[in-house]
């Protein structure tokens, strides 16, 4: 994909898997952002391919977080999702015109 | 209230494999899963299998995932995803979370295969993006395509640090170093030597002091234990990474059995709180069964089995098969679990250290601490023979219950013999073809042909190859030996590419007479 220039982690050819197959792009947004990845992906697939690695930041102390185990266990890369806070982005489908945001403890606002 | 003769929480191998045989015996079954897609962490296990034909050896986890899909629908499975069994009440009934419903379904019989979850270790900077689970690495890079990093480094030397560090090397990525606090290398030899050849340094009784970085991971410090796991001081290591992969165990998720009243015990050698249960996977709850890693950490090669005799155990509960048919069809499967189980990294040699193999030999002190085999140890091994014409030369030196290599002779050079766990003999009387068949399908790529004497002070040598760009005939290039340290150079002379193979392609590469029984990986020259 090219809007992703030199940052992108995709494995095009696997020499288990073989050349991957061809993935329709959408277009949405990571605070405000233009970003592509692919559909059905999971969101923080397309993320992590855009080199977006924080997702959220804890409550308490600031913290940055990102993807932990990827499969939708440990809550660690929740992020809001088309305004709706605590999205799991490794197990959640990547939909055209998404708007995703950072998660600042339960919102998107960075609280004072 | 929907009604089915049994309910299987779980769509991994240990799941389907329970609701297969036990629909194959008439019983109405349904399987229950969280996730969007079937197989549980089969489809990410891109590598060969372990084991022997009936286990389904030599065989890529993701294939053997596709095999019991189609086994489950042709056999009228119902497998519902997407759907979160929150609980398992009295008389069986089960709740499940779908489309934000709880919906309620009772089952005569319940098969708990819900599998483990990914231990963590804390650390200074632990919370820090760039921080991940090796199972997530393997999710990312063979599910998804994207690799979690460019620099990784792996914490845990057992199978699963062991593979996943291969795979990270497969899909392009740089691994730093594999270290673990124990002393020893805690998975196969087979599988630390190929990510050792590939360069890859082991730091054995070292753990991780802190992961450095503000936002993400930038780097990370290592440093060596002493007996008593505290670090040595001026023994600090830093490299500088992107990644750090954490694979340090597996502990079973038992909280339904528990929630169900079963009678539980805490197990260090099964990985956690796991259900007691009987030869047939049935706790304490009668009608309550449970299979795979869920009643004690195994590879998905058991849990298949387990699964396949908790169906039939099921169907014996319900009535659908007598005592003597529950008899007969679970020997066998008892028996394929038997052997699966045994050999140095079986259930009873858990934590325990073992200096010679079943037959006498001395295990590679090097390969325990640095993950590849020593020169001066290799000669040791009923593999590795010296001979001058075309011979295959087998670097197995732990009994895993593995054979494939066995079968793959047709000209019946490779012996193991009846015990599935010993060491492959290689018959210095037997002709070898160079077929390369042995090579491809050594799940732990320790066969290698070598040929002395192709030409005047040269030998070929014969390897397997998993990696991208697939060198051409002509290349030049270097030799690497076990530990991944350059030391000839070598021309490709050709690249055996075939169905057969699987995707472990065979290389062959010229290096000076000397170098036989050193060059054992290839890396082309730098563009």
């Amino acid at each position: 994909m090219e809007k992703e220039g030199k940052q992108s982690m995709r494995v095009e050819n696997h020499p288990i898997l073989g050349e991957a197959e061809s993935q329709t792009v959408v277009t949405f947004t990571c605070d405000g952002k233009v970003m592509q990845g692919y559909e059905g992906e999971p969101i923080a697939m397309a993320l992590r391919n855009a080199g977006v690695l924080v997702h959220r930041h804890t409550k308490k102390q600031d913290k940055p977080r990102g993807v932990f185990c990827a499969i939708g266990r440990c809550t660690d890369c929740v992020m809001v999702v088309d305004g709706i806070p605590n999205i799991r982005t490794c197990v959640t489908p990547l939909k055209e015109g998404m708007v995703v945001q950072t998660q600042y403890g339960h919102s998107e606002k960075k609280e004072a | 209230m929907n009604r089915y003769d049994v309910i299987v929480v779980g769509a991994g191998p240990a799941g389907l494999s329970a609701a297969i045989e036990a629909a194959k015996l008439g019983l109405k079954a349904i399987v229950f899963d969280e996730n969007a897609k079937p197989g549980g962490q089969l489809f990410k296990q891109i590598h060969k299998f372990f084991g022997s034909k009936e286990h389904k050896a030599k065989v890529r986890g993701f294939k053997i995932g596709e095999e019991l899909l189609q086994e489950a629908s042709k056999n009228g499975v119902e497998v519902v995803l997407n759907a979160i069994v929150t609980g398992l009440y009295m008389d069986k009934e089960v709740t499940v979370k779908q489309d934000d419903k709880i919906v309620h379904y009772k089952g005569d019989t319940v098969i708990i295969a819900t599998g483990a979850s990914e231990n963590m270790v804390p650390f200074e900077g632990w919370t820090l993006p760039g921080v991940i689970g090796a199972g997530a690495a393997q999710t990312m890079m063979n599910l998804h395509r994207t690799r979690p990093g460019e620099k990784v480094l792996m914490l845990g030397s057992g199978n699963v640090g062991l593979v996943v560090s291969y795979q990270l090397l497969q899909a392009g990525c740089e691994v730093a170093a594999l270290v673990d606090a124990a002393p020893r290398v805690g998975g196969y030899g087979v599988h630390a030597a190929k990510v050792a050849r590939c360069g890859v340094p082991f730091y054995l009784s070292h753990t991780i002091i802190k992961a450095e970085g503000t936002d993400c991971v930038t780097g990370v410090t290592i440093g060596e234990v002493d007996s008593s796991w505290k670090i040595i001081p001026g023994s600090e290591k830093h490299f500088d990474v992107d990644t750090i992969c954490l694979a340090v165990g597996l502990s079973p998720m038992s909280q339904l059995a528990k929630m169900a009243g079963c009678e539980m015990e805490e197990n260090p050698l099964k990985g956690g709180t796991v259900p007691i249960c009987d030869e047939y996977g049935e706790t304490s709850v009668k009608g309550i069964f449970v299979a795979g890693d869920v009643s004690g950490i195994e590879e998905a090669s058991s849990a298949m089995i387990e699964g396949r005799i908790a169906g039939i155990a099921a169907a014996r509960s319900l009535g659908y098969i007598d005592e003597e048919a529950l008899k007969e069809k679970s020997k066998e499967l008892e028996a394929a679990l038997g052997s699966l189980r045994q050999g140095m990294f079986g259930p009873g040699s858990k934590g325990k250290e073992i200096i010679q193999t079943e037959e006498g030999y001395e295990i590679s002190k090097s390969l325990l601490t640095k993950g590849y085999i020593a020169e001066d140890e290799i000669f040791r091994y009923p593999g590795v023979t010296k001979k001058t014409g075309l011979h295959p030369v087998i670097e197995c030196s732990q009994n895993i219950p593995c054979n494939p290599c066995q079968d793959a002779c047709r000209k019946g050079c490779i012996k193991i013999g009846e015990n599935i766990t010993s060491l492959p003999v290689v018959d210095q009387d037997s002709e070898c073809t160079g077929c390369g068949l042995c090579v491809a399908s050594c799940s732990g790529q320790c066969i290698f042909l070598v040929e002395d004497g192709i030409e005047e002070g040269y030998s070929a040598v014969t390897m397997p190859y998993e990696f991208l760009p697939l060198p051409r005939k002509g290349d030049m290039g270097a030799a690497l030996d076990r530990s991944g340290t350059k030391v000839c150079e070598a021309e490709v002379l050709e690249v055996r590419v075939a169905k057969a193979f699987d995707h472990t392609n065979l290389l062959t590469i010229k290096v000076p007479a000397d170098m036989t029984m050193k060059a054992r990986f290839y890396v082309g020259q730098e563009v």
